[in-house]
């Protein structure tokens, strides 16, 4: 049997291997693998600290701040639309949050419930006003900004709302499970449900087909109003959900938190290779572009770039990122049409 | 020829012959347009109407023979040149910018500008000028986009006067309006020829014909086939100057016998298109729909599939009735509806061929909510073979098909939904003339297997080839009825030219 399953396993790693590079995203994956690489092998060797443990557990950290949001970015961007509210709805999640702990003395496990519906409800208002009224996602979303952002410093006057630390919950929020991060896990449980709802449910593909073609999608008796309501649900939960997870590790409800982590998320999304026209885009680029981000995020301050440079250089090679994406799916157009 | 008219002759193509790759488009054409003559234009799909308009207005130049434009003749150097010996073209498709206003439309681009900026007032006070002398009272300061159809057509051909043109050249005007519009347009053009201006009228409708132009050139197969007088000629000769006579024979025409009622359609209104349409439709039976452009076909469909709202009358499928408008509970009693644009409304480029077909019904090749690979991918090889799509993957993009082979995996896209009640519109436009044979016996096989098949198509001679019955609609009803084997296309045409002072 050993004779007939390895060249059986070899021809399916060959075929697997051809589709991979064959398709755009792939090309994106090998490209991004490369680049995180380099950036491991250059800022071990240069940034002094770069590889101690505490430093890579710092990365995660920071990586699933912005993965967990990415996840349902993702679908949201796939889908032809934009979510922009992000960093605003995470700093009002965490004040909910804390607030609720606090000053409505719910237990924890109540408190993160009711913080994550009314991320859903928020992201489900901006739904509705996209599939049923036609406001573009874009207004919808900036508009959220605005509101959850002024909310957040409203209601806490820009001051912090402490939470309980000795709480066991958000003890284990803020510590680590098996040597990793809480949030880490998260967002890894995040990207493998996310994976396979975009790859292997009805709802998944719908907001391919959506993004890809949205009236033959309709034509096709798929709800496209559905579709265009639940991603941004999505979005809304997993802003609140980061918001609950940045609570527990600042010991804060903070109404200033998390300013400019929406650019962060979209930034990683199509760094990742997912097309801002939609149709396009995988949860395995994504992570990849989370990854790459926080990498050079990291790499910029522990090599001492000057804080407002860092700003210039991060901005560049995003923009040069995505350009070389462009590139390589712009060939592949040519050599499919010869 | 007698030297008055020689004098007044506006436009002369003079054997003219085009040759596209694989198809001879013109053949040695001679035409001539009079100044303040109004011309029709009349021949079947592909006849070479559009291909002498493009000559004429400078698009494209001739292979052999010239244009001449008021004694001058064209050099080939564009549009523009003739343009300015005084040809303006409207073409069927409205290009008016709807968030504009009616003013600003007419000047598009050359707007009036004053010493501060462009002087709306001034521009206005022109526009109604023009409207004016051709007989519309419009106003220039309201916006496109609340105008109805009829009006928005008007003020492009107010546009088109705007070069202040010797010949206006307009090719189906009035195909986007309800028959009772129509009147407003004419009176347009009738004023528009009254001022000097020889206008070519292309449009297949008899009465408008009849109405407002003086000759009729009929061309087929690229030549130029008669001129005659609009008052002489009878509808049904001028069918057959169309179609020269020409039937193709019917392949073995077998009478079959029909299963249950799979649709029945009472009474539907759709205004302003349809007024009152009542048919019905058996298992194993292919009925048509002809008629001519905008006479409500894509319409009458998307309101079987739920995506239109009627303003009365009813819908059952399968024997139950279809309350309100609704493509899903549409899909569950058996709808399946192919779109008329396959690449804007049909196929999705970024998905695989397997995914545009499952996509109708995911739950079949899913098992506890999780889509099976593997399911789709044999249900897609199924459909493929069941259909004869030309690909070995079915995991390959949808964009990698030919345009036929993408039909059939539109097609197949609700076979896999289980859909019995099929209506296909236009599924054999832009097809190569193999895949179009291969999709007729796609639908005659489909009704074997007890579908109620309803097809759409703008070409009339692929009618009598495959359908059991033929339904022809004609200013807002199902004017005429045909069945096999008593199918000609000449006899569909003139059904769906007529005009009603002809019906007896």
């Amino acid at each position: 049997m050993s004779d007939t399953a390895a060249p059986q396993l070899g021809s399916w790693l060959r075929q697997r291997w051809s589709r991979t590079v064959s398709s755009g995203t792939g090309l994106n994956v090998i490209g991004l693998i490369g680049a995180i690489i380099l950036l491991y092998v250059v800022l071990g060797s240069t940034a002094t600290g770069f590889t101690s443990a505490a430093n890579q557990m710092g990365l995660l950290r920071d990586a699933a701040m912005i993965g967990v949001a990415a996840t349902g970015m993702t679908l949201v961007i796939v889908a032809g639309e934009i979510d922009v509210s992000i960093g605003p709805a995470v700093a009002f999640s965490t004040v909910i949050f804390a607030k609720a702990m606090t000053q409505l003395h719910l237990p924890t496990v109540l408190a993160i419930l009711v913080t994550l519906a009314c991320g859903a409800a928020w992201g489900g208002l901006v739904g509705v006003l996209r599939a049923k009224v036609g406001v573009p996602s874009f207004i919808g979303t900036l508009g959220l900004w605005n509101i959850l952002g002024g909310l957040a410093l409203f209601t806490t006057d820009a001051l912090p709302v402490p939470v309980p630390i000795d709480d066991p919950l958000i003890d284990l929020m803020s510590s680590q499970i098996a040597g990793m991060p809480t949030p880490a896990w998260v967002m890894l449980i995040a990207f493998v449900l996310f994976g396979f709802i975009a790859i292997r449910t009805k709802y998944g593909r719908s907001v391919y087909a959506v993004g890809g073609n949205s009236r033959a999608a309709r034509l096709a008796s798929i709800n496209v109003d559905r579709v265009r309501v639940l991603i941004f649900v999505t979005t809304g939960i997993l802003s609140a959900l980061s918001g609950v997870l940045l609570t527990a590790r600042l010991g804060s409800g903070n109404g200033g938190a998390a300013g400019g982590l929406e650019f962060s998320v979209i930034a990683a999304v199509v760094v990742g290779g997912t097309a801002m026209t939609g149709g396009r885009g995988s949860l395995l680029g994504t992570f990849l572009g989370v990854i790459f981000i926080t990498l050079l995020g990291n790499g910029l301050v522990l090599l001492g770039v000057n804080s407002f440079l860092q700003q210039v250089v991060s901005g560049a090679i995003i923009v040069i990122a995505v350009l070389l994406n462009v590139l390589l799916s712009r060939r592949r157009g040519i050599s499919t049409t010869d | 020829m007698e030297p008055a008219a020689q004098a007044a002759t506006i436009a002369r193509a003079h054997q003219v012959s085009k040759r596209y790759p694989g198809v001879q488009a013109l053949k040695d054409v001679d035409f001539e347009v009079d100044a303040g003559e109004v011309r029709a234009l009349l021949g079947a799909n592909g006849a070479g109407k559009s291909t002498l308009i493009r000559m004429l207005s400078g698009v494209e130049v001739p292979d052999e023979g010239w244009v001449e434009l008021g004694g001058t003749r064209l050099t080939g150097s564009g549009v523009k040149e003739a343009g300015r010996l005084g040809v303006s073209t409207v073409y069927q498709e409205l290009s008016v910018i709807p968030e504009m206003t009616v003013a600003e439309n007419l000047y598009l681009g050359h707007w009036l500008r004053g010493r501060a900026g462009i002087d709306t007032r001034a521009q206005e006070a022109l526009a109604r000028r023009v409207l004016e002398e051709i007989g519309v009272t419009l106003d220039p300061g309201r916006e496109v986009a609340g105008l109805t159809l009829a009006e928005q057509q008007i003020v492009e051909i107010a546009r088109a006067l705007h070069s202040d043109p010797k010949l206006l050249i307009l090719d189906e005007p009035t195909s986007a309006l309800a028959s009772h519009e129509v009147d407003l347009v004419l009176e347009v053009v009738r004023r528009v020829a009254a001022r000097g201006v020889g206008v070519i009228y292309v449009s297949h409708r008899m009465d408008e014909i009849r109405q407002i132009a003086d000759t009729v050139t009929v061309m087929r197969d690229g030549r130029h086939v008669a001129t005659t007088d609009v008052a002489g000629a009878s509808t049904q000769t001028i069918v057959e100057l169309m179609l020269g006579g020409k039937e193709q024979e019917r392949v073995a025409y077998t009478r079959r016998e029909y299963g249950e009622v799979r649709l029945s359609v009472r009474e539907l209104a759709l205004p302003p298109k349809l007024e009152r349409v009542s048919f019905e439709v058996r298992a194993g039976e292919i009925v048509g729909l002809a008629g001519l452009l905008g006479a409500g076909r894509t319409e009458l469909l998307q309101a079987i599939a739920g995506f239109r709202t009627a303003a009365g009358g009813r819908v059952e499928i399968n024997g139950t009735p279809l309350r309100r408008a609704n493509p899903l509970t549409a899909k569950r009693l058996g709808v399946g509806l192919t779109p008329e644009d396959r690449k804007r409304e049909g196929v999705i480029n970024e998905l695989s061929i397997a995914e545009n077909m499952v996509m109708s019904d995911y739950p079949r090749v899913s098992s506890y909510a999780t889509l099976s690979p593997r399911r789709i991918t044999e249900a897609a090889t199924q459909l493929r073979d069941r259909l004869a799509i030309k690909i070995a993957d079915v995991n390959h993009s949808i964009a990698t098909l030919s345009g036929g082979n993408q039909q059939k995996a539109v097609i197949g896209r609700w076979l896999h939904a289980g859909s019995n009640v099929l209506l296909l519109d236009e599924p054999t436009r832009g097809v190569d003339v193999g895949s179009k044979a291969q999709i007729y016996d796609i639908m005659r096989a489909l009704a074997d297997d007890g579908a109620a098949v309803v097809f759409v198509s703008s070409e009339l001679e692929e009618l009598p080839l495959v359908c059991d019955r033929v339904l022809v609609l004609r200013s807002g009803r199902l004017a005429e009825e045909f069945v096999a084997p008593d199918i000609t296309t000449t006899a569909l045409l003139a059904a769906a030219m007529t005009t009603s002072t002809e019906e007896n």
